[in-house]
């Protein structure tokens, strides 16, 4: 009689496919998908390229600044680049729809390039990257980034020496 | 010549019902490998809604499943069976590893990338793709084979 059983059940469930192709499918909330970027948070410290296995994360000097490649068709998603990230610049999102002809290949990629600007403090040609937070407390303001971006590294160090902290 | 224009037409329609597919394991880790079986064999994904089949023998197939970074041992032995499958045939490349090495990339016991010695098709990134994205991928490389037959 266990069949009745399982019977009942099947017509009460519907069918186990998911319909994929044909309708959206279901994705775990903590899927680890394709890698987004995001250039105003990026301190320009290079970790996630040193940490990045199969090498997906390249950074180039090029003559308007440090520019940030990520190619998404040899990241392996492992997340260490997120991991060590100290300012979430690396984030993975959820999606996983990568499948691409083959045209577009190198495509897909993330492509951004942190300029280089003139010092606010002493003219200094410098990178207009986000200051880098770790041991500084109290934490930057929203102001304060903005404001340490537009510094370069000598007058990052004097800007935060009078703030009060050691950096 | 309409009528020969009609049957042809006519043999068109009947041969793009059911693409059978080829897996080719290029030196893969088996990750994508158990990926392509979850895809073919589970209810929950079920490739074979789209028509599709796994098939043992090269010569019975349409789309190619490649995985794996084509590694030195292996690569003459792809290639001849690659040669054995008749055209037209679609390609799709599972995984990081056959698109660019993934973590094998600059390797010197790899040949990747695989589009240098194969005509790939479609790319499915991944390590392993998600089966629903093999299935995105198979339903690309069919749409692709529907134009070339």
């Amino acid at each position: 009689m266990n069949f009745l059983k399982i019977f009942v059940r099947n017509l009460v469930k519907g069918p186990s496919t998911i319909p994929f192709p044909f309708a959206p499918a279901w994705t775990p909330e903590r899927m680890r998908g394709r890698i987004q970027f995001k250039l105003q948070s990026c301190t320009g410290c290079r970790a996630c390229e040193q940490v990045c296995a199969p090498g997906a994360i390249r950074f180039d000097k090029t003559p308007e600044g440090l520019r940030f490649m990520r190619w998404h068709n040899t990241c392996v998603f492992c997340g260490m680049c997120e991991f060590y990230c100290p300012t979430d610049a690396i984030s993975q999102s959820d999606d996983w729809h990568m499948a691409h002809a083959v045209g577009e290949k190198y495509g897909m990629a993330i492509r951004e390039v942190i300029p280089y600007i003139a010092c606010t403090g002493c003219g200094m040609k410098t990178l207009a990257s986000a200051p880098n937070p770790v041991g500084v407390a109290p934490p930057f303001t929203p102001e304060e980034i903005e404001q340490q971006r537009n510094l370069c590294p000598a007058c990052r160090k004097k800007a935060l020496a009078e703030r009060g902290v050691q950096s | 010549m309409t009528l020969m224009q009609t049957i042809t037409e006519k043999a068109r329609n009947l041969a793009v019902r059911s693409p059978w597919i080829y897996r080719i394991n290029a030196g893969s880790c088996n990750g994508c490998d158990v990926e392509c079986a979850t895809t073919a064999l589970i209810p929950r994904y079920d490739v074979e809604r789209l028509g599709c089949q796994y098939c043992g023998s090269p010569r019975h197939a349409d789309i190619v499943l490649i995985t794996g970074p084509l590694t030195a041992r292996i690569k003459d032995d792809v290639l001849r069976v690659f040669a054995e499958i008749p055209d037209p045939k679609v390609t799709v490349a599972v995984g990081v590893c056959p698109i660019s090495g993934g973590i094998f990339r600059e390797s010197y016991a790899v040949h990747a990338q695989v589009d240098q010695y194969l005509p790939v098709d479609v790319n499915v990134p991944g390590c392993p793709p998600r089966p629903q994205a093999i299935i995105e991928g198979v339903a690309q490389a069919i749409a692709i084979w529907r134009e070339r037959i």
